[in-house]
């Protein structure tokens, strides 16, 4: 399997060199490939149909117990054959469909790329390697719908597509490390088994929740449903694949494939179930407000998509067989259906349903295939869909719970489905004749071969539905329940509940579709799709925009370039952090017992708080740095009086030195602002008076700590007896300190020495002319 | 002579110190700058291969405790020296274009460089200190390089004068912490797990001093105006090599003196890396000059570091180092590229609007852009993911659910600008028909090796990873609990 996914991936980078060899016979070579990895998983197929589960694996990153491995049960097999043999169709459709178009190379080069890694999800065992196809399907399809980069709105759809499914996929990451954590294993085919351990673990909801919004977003369910539609920019062959039968069912597989391990809880059933039925509903009736053919396709797709996860969530075995049912008998009709509009689109130059009619005798065989089609997408018998419909509800009817509500919404979207059907398929073909932007005539052989073929099989498979029910069906339905089942398929029930729900069905779609045109058109129907799908987009869009203004608001309050504003920002951040843990956990104390104060102790701390205030209150900078300096030679008194003569005089050096320094500098600096805001000097006030405040209350903190005089003490104890000097701190520098006395004398020879480089390279320079500064 | 042996341990750090001593003096008495280079990049190499050696030699204290060597130190002394390297070996090409190239360049790098390697071996509060300030100091100077731009300038004034202020508030939480614990060795700081105020209130200020070199938000806000003035391939060098070096302090700092203290700093660092991830992220969204933008993301990066430091694990704690690895590399590189663009005549290449078609002019240097920001973007298969991974791993495995959420949103933010960049690369029309300059070979072989460790980093992360995990139980970073 590690080569039928690699040599896809490699034949991929290599497309655009090929195209500019083969030129316009490069889709029927390139699709030889998808078609031999088809055949080779047909190969597989009847030990799957045994029940049988295919494991192999491959080491990749064995620290993080990463590795290349692959699962392939029913579910798997029927996603693979579904990715490789509509895959060779899609090759084939996209060679015709962008015949001549300058980039035509590297739509094969994506289309493959894409392709390997839909592969690749549906394969994977281990949950990372799964994650890192599932990211490269979100990449490639960014590329694949923004083929067209010369547009603005195939660009800006491309973007929300990847916006929307990226952070899916990321939150699906979280999901899956979370859930490997639990189970204690990052293989799929072993997490299937400890469902329990999920279960009752306290991070169930975490997990679900997370890979839930993974698979949401992908599969487009309320309230992210809005991308598909606009998705709808990419050329079609990229539709027909991405929005039908590959990409956006990989959060449906998802779900099924978690089902066993995650599945069975009321959680569960609530929010797969009730996503599903909430978008179900919407997204069935959103098709009916518009009339370009894709936007009414991507709305079905939605639907069926929340139709999937529905009976997903509902967690019983006729649910799950429904689902299996569904994802066949949708890839199938839904990829022809949108091949023929691209068709229509191609050859009419307009896939706007209002200016399209009475095509069928120019294009019959697209006709023919959208007919076959539509009939299965309608449900009727004995079509492949009916069987499907069929199953959906009895499952419905059977539901532990809300069952009358589920039948209700089941019946209420297929009416819709069936009046869809009817547009997509009757009106553009039957019909008075209309005047078409382009003269329309059939499409080329590479482009009606696959909607044919994949339309055709519908009714195959729903008139002989033994020839895979249970070689393909059951195994998948087996694998989604996590128990092997046993049932077949077949058209005739007998006259149940079901079968006269679908009458009903039928009979309402007919009636929703003959009155579409004034329905399409009317109040309620634009409101309808002012509230479901301009809503959620434009939250997302306010979302975008909100967090880009934020941006600028940030870049222009905060970064706006002036110093003092980033050291308030520092000074502020300091005083809450210190001031909460002061708060919280520390406790302030102090020594009460404070020695008398000296008159000439009090003359100089007023002295400094004094000069504290003028340099505060003062405009000129030179008042400013004579003030600083008085307080910097207070603090030197205060040394010099309480025994630390050292000190005191590295203070008075440093500070000399500073305050000559800085009033050099200063001179040369325009004079500072005449006055500021009253607020502004208040908030500096407050600030300033806050982190003095905690320094002090630090600084009181830090005197009720006793004072260790091993150290002194032991010098004084030894300087004679050990070093035979009188003078401890003599003795201090030359001998018990001697390593770092010689050290500072290296380190000043070493400055003199480079003193002397500048000079003589001061001397160098002056001689060339001064040539670099 | 205890000591004079247990120099051996130090070997990439005393090559560094005597070359840039050498080049020095030889910049001082020699007139041709080409030489200075090739020094550099000899004395770089030798330490580089040093360094490694030590990776796998022993690993232990050093100079009664004042440095540590091997493990973890080695680690990062290599992720450094790496970085320096590439820097060094770009910057010739780079700086002669400019008309810079002038020869105190290559000692302040290597000066700096030693800064560096002092603070990835750092097991005293004094040791940390003394590698901070000599990495700085050299560091203003090289931001300033440019004497007659005026944003150079200013760039360099402000690091400075913020520098010295966060330089402040470290010497004060230095100070307080010896007077809670008596000690400035981090081991004997370990001891102490409740000195009161002066305690809480030394960490907190040391913290701030290390937050305000690693652009941790609310202490970022020098940082876009520096990268965007300082000479590309300076800005380069400060967002990966300098970064890197205090990120390993940092780890060795939390792991030998605040293990047992972990679950107080982490609340702190969770909400700093909130802050960092948001924000980072998102004002990067509307950056249009390249640097600028490229500075954002760095802020951006150090937020996911910090969700691997939250951790506290050696799994997260060896994750962060991955990810330094990896961001060193990709970082580089996507610097050497925009300095690239940059020297094109004519037009203002740090601008992101005249990027347009640029991807098709030189078609190797493109495609190393777009994997560089992939990379950075945190997108399989390349390093940067490996590292985002193991960081958000680390800390899922620890609990720290909601934390891992935010930076997945906001990587998930930083797709958009990532990929913004190769948009304009190969989406948009030229802006000029500029004939572009030829890049030397070894500018183009230096940038096509980075992209090439950016792509087998991220397919092979196992062995590197099982060094960089290795690392940990060898110096025992985390013996203090047994974590």
């Amino acid at each position: 399997m590690l080569i039928a996914l690699l040599s896809i991936f490699i034949v991929g980078l290599i497309a655009p060199g090929l195209y500019s060899v083969l030129r316009e016979k490069t889709g029927w070579v390139l699709a030889i490939l998808p078609f031999s990895v088809f055949i080779y998983f047909l190969t597989l197929f009847p030990a799957i149909a045994d029940g049988e589960v295919i494991t192999q694996s491959t080491d990749w990153v064995p620290l993080f117990d990463v590795t290349l491995s692959f699962y392939l049960d029913g579910l798997s097999m029927l996603f693979a054959l579904l990715v490789t043999g509509i895959g060779t169709f899609i090759v084939l459709y996209g060679s015709g469909y962008l015949a001549g178009h300058e980039y035509i190379g590297r739509f094969f080069c994506t289309i493959l790329l894409f392709m390997g890694s839909m592969l690749g999800v549906v394969l994977a065992d281990n949950l990372i390697t799964l994650f890192v196809f599932w990211e490269l399907t979100s990449f490639t399809s960014y590329l694949l719908i923004g083929f067209s980069h010369d547009s603005a709105e195939s660009r800006n759809s491309a973007l929300q597509a990847l916006l929307v499914t990226g952070i899916g996929g990321l939150a699906l990451l979280a999901g899956l490390i979370l859930m490997g954590y639990t189970a204690g294993t990052f293989e799929m085919s072993e997490i299937l088994n400890s469902g329990d351990v999920l279960r009752e673990s306290p991070l169930y909801l975490g997990i679900l929740i997370l890979i839930l919004a993974g698979a949401f977003t992908k599969s487009a369910q309320f309230p992210f449903h809005f991308w598909l539609p606009g998705a709808m920019a990419a050329p079609t062959p990229v539709s027909a694949y991405l929005h039908s039968a590959t990409m956006v069912k990989a959060g449906v597989y998802l779900l099924a494939r978690v089902h066993p391990a995650m599945g069975d809880t009321d959680l569960w059933f609530y929010l797969v179930t009730g996503f599903g039925a909430a978008t179900l509903l919407i997204s069935a009736w959103l098709a009916l407000c518009y009339t370009d053919m894709k936007q009414i396709l991507a709305y079905t797709t939605v639907m069926v998509l929340a139709t999937l996860t529905m009976l997903i969530g509902m967690g019983f075995p006729l649910a799950h067989q429904a689902a299996a049912v569904y994802i066949l008998g949708h890839a199938l009709y839904k990829a022809s259906l949108f091949m023929v509009a691209g068709a229509i689109d191609h050859e009419a130059g307009t896939r706007d349903i209002a200016k399209l009619g009475g095509l069928r005798s120019l294009m019959p065989i697209s006709a023919v295939a959208a007919a076959l089609a539509a009939l299965s997408m309608a449900g009727i018998a004995p079509f492949f869909g009916f069987i499907g419909k069929e199953l959906l509800y009895e499952a419905a009817l059977e539901a532990p719970m809300w069952s009358t509500l589920l039948i209700s919404i089941a019946v209420l979207g297929n009416i819709a489905v069936v009046a869809a059907a009817g547009i997509v398929a009757i009106k553009p073909f039957y019909g008075p004749k209309v005047e078409t932007p382009k003269h329309a005539h059939e499409a080329p052989l590479s482009m009606w071969i696959g909607p044919i073929t994949l339309a055709s099989l519908g009714v195959v498979f729903g008139s002989l539905p033994f020839l895979i029910d249970s070689s393909l069906i059951v195994p998948t339905a087996s694998a989604i329940y996590g128990e092997t089942l046993d049932f077949y398929l077949s058209l005739w029930h007998g006259i149940n509940l079901p079968l006269i729900l679908s009458v009903v069905t039928l009979l309402g779609g007919i009636a929703v579709y003959k009155i579409w045109t004034g329905l399409q058109s009317s109040t309620p129907a634009g409101l309808y799709s002012t509230t479901f799908h301009d809503g959620p987009k434009g939250g997302y869009q306010f979302l975008v925009d909100g967090m880009l203004s934020t941006a600028g608001w940030q870049t222009r309050v905060l970064q706006n370039g002036m110093l003092r504003y980033y050291v308030l920002t520092i000074v502020v951040t300091m005083a809450v952090a210190i001031g909460y843990t002061f708060m919280s956990r520390a406790g302030f104390a102090w020594n009460n017992e404070l020695g008398s104060v000296e008159l000439y102790e009090w003359t100089l701390f007023a002295t400094i708080i004094a000069s504290a205030l003028i340099a505060v209150m003062v405009r000129s900078r030179l008042a400013i740095i004579v003030a600083l300096g008085v307080i910097g030679f207070g603090l030197a008194l205060i040394y010099l009086m309480y025994g630390a003569p050292d000190l005191a005089m590295t203070q008075v050096l440093v500070e000399t030195l500073t305050v000559i320094l800085v009033a050099l500098v200063l001179v040369h600096m325009p004079p500072l602002k005449k006055s500021e805001a009253a607020g502004s000097k208040f908030r500096d006030a407050v600030i300033a008076l806050t982190l003095g405040g905690i320094f002090t209350a630090m600084t009181l903190t830090a005197m009720t700590l006793p004072f260790d005089l091993f150290i002194s003490e032991q010098f004084a104890e030894w300087s004679y007896p050990a070093a035979h000097g009188r003078n401890i701190v003599n003795v201090i520098l030359v001998d018990f300190r001697a390593l770092d006395t010689m050290g500072e004398v290296v380190v000043v020879a070493v400055a003199g020495l480079a003193v002397y480089a500048l000079v003589k390279m001061n001397k160098k320079q002056s001689k060339n002319g001064g040539a670099e500064s | 002579m205890e000591s004079i042996s247990q120099l051996l341990h130090f070997f990439p750090l005393i090559i560094v110190t005597i070359g840039s001593l050498v080049v020095m003096m030889v910049d001082a008495f020699s007139k041709d700058t080409a030489k200075l280079y090739y020094l550099s990049v000899f004395f770089l190499i030798a330490a580089l291969a040093a360094s490694i050696s030590d990776v796998f030699g022993p690993a232990g204290e050093a100079f009664y405790g004042m440095a540590v060597y091997g493990g973890t130190s080695a680690m990062g002394g290599v992720i450094v020296l790496l970085g320096t390297l590439f820097v060094v070996l770009l910057c010739k090409e780079y700086l002669t274009a400019i008309k810079h190239h002038v020869g105190e360049v290559y000692s302040l790098i290597l000066f700096c460089t030693v800064g560096m390697l002092v603070l990835v071996t750092a097991n005293d509060l004094v040791t940390l200190f003394l590698g901070v300030e000599t990495m700085s100091i050299a560091l203003y100077v090289l931001a300033g390089l440019i004497k007659r731009d005026k944003a150079g300038a200013e760039a360099a004034l402000k690091y400075f004068l913020l520098g010295a202020f966060a330089t402040g508030f470290f010497l004060y939480g230095i100070a307080l912490l010896y007077g809670a614990a008596g000690s400035t060795q981090l081991t004997a700081i370990a001891e102490v797990t409740d000195g009161g105020l002066i305690y809480w209130g030394g960490l907190a200020m040391l913290l701030v001093g290390i937050f305000f070199k690693i652009s941790a938000v609310p202490f970022h806000m020098w940082t876009p105006d520096v990268y965007q003035g300082a000479p590309t391939l300076i800005t380069a060098y400060m967002a990966t090599a300098s970064k890197a070096a205090v990120i390993v302090a940092l780890i060795i700092l939390l792991g030998r003196a605040f293990p047992d203290i972990h679950s107080d700093w982490a609340e702190v660092f969770q909400v700093i890396a909130v802050l960092t991830m948001i924000l980072g992220n998102v004002i990067a969204l509307v950056q249009d000059n390249m640097k600028r933008m490229l500075a954002y993301s760095s802020i951006a990066h150090v937020g996911y570091i910090m969700v691997g430091l939250v951790a506290g694990t050696a799994a997260g704690y060896s994750g962060v180092m991955y990810y330094l690895f990896a961001y060193t590399i990709m970082n580089v590189g996507a610097f050497g590229v925009v300095a690239y663009y940059e020297r094109q005549k004519g037009l203002d290449f740090t601008n992101m609007e005249n990027y347009g078609g640029l991807g098709y002019k030189q078609p190797m240097f493109g495609v190393a852009m777009s994997i560089f920001m992939f990379s950075l973007a945190g997108i399989p298969p390349f390093a940067g993911f490996i590292g985002k991974y193991q960081v958000f791993a680390a800390a899922v495995y620890e609990g720290y659910i909601g934390l891992v959420l935010v930076g997945v949103i906001t990587s998930v933010i930083g797709v958009y600008y990532y990929i913004r960049v190769l948009v304009y690369l190969y989406m948009r029309e030229p802006e000029s028909d500029t004939v572009f300059q030829q890049p030397g070979m070894v500018y183009k072989t230096a940038i096509l090796v980075l992209a090439i460790m950016t792509i087998y980093f991220g397919i092979q992360p196992g062995a590197l990873s099982e060094i960089f995990t290795q690392g940990f139980e060898q110096l025992q970073i985390m013996a203090a609990t047994g974590r």
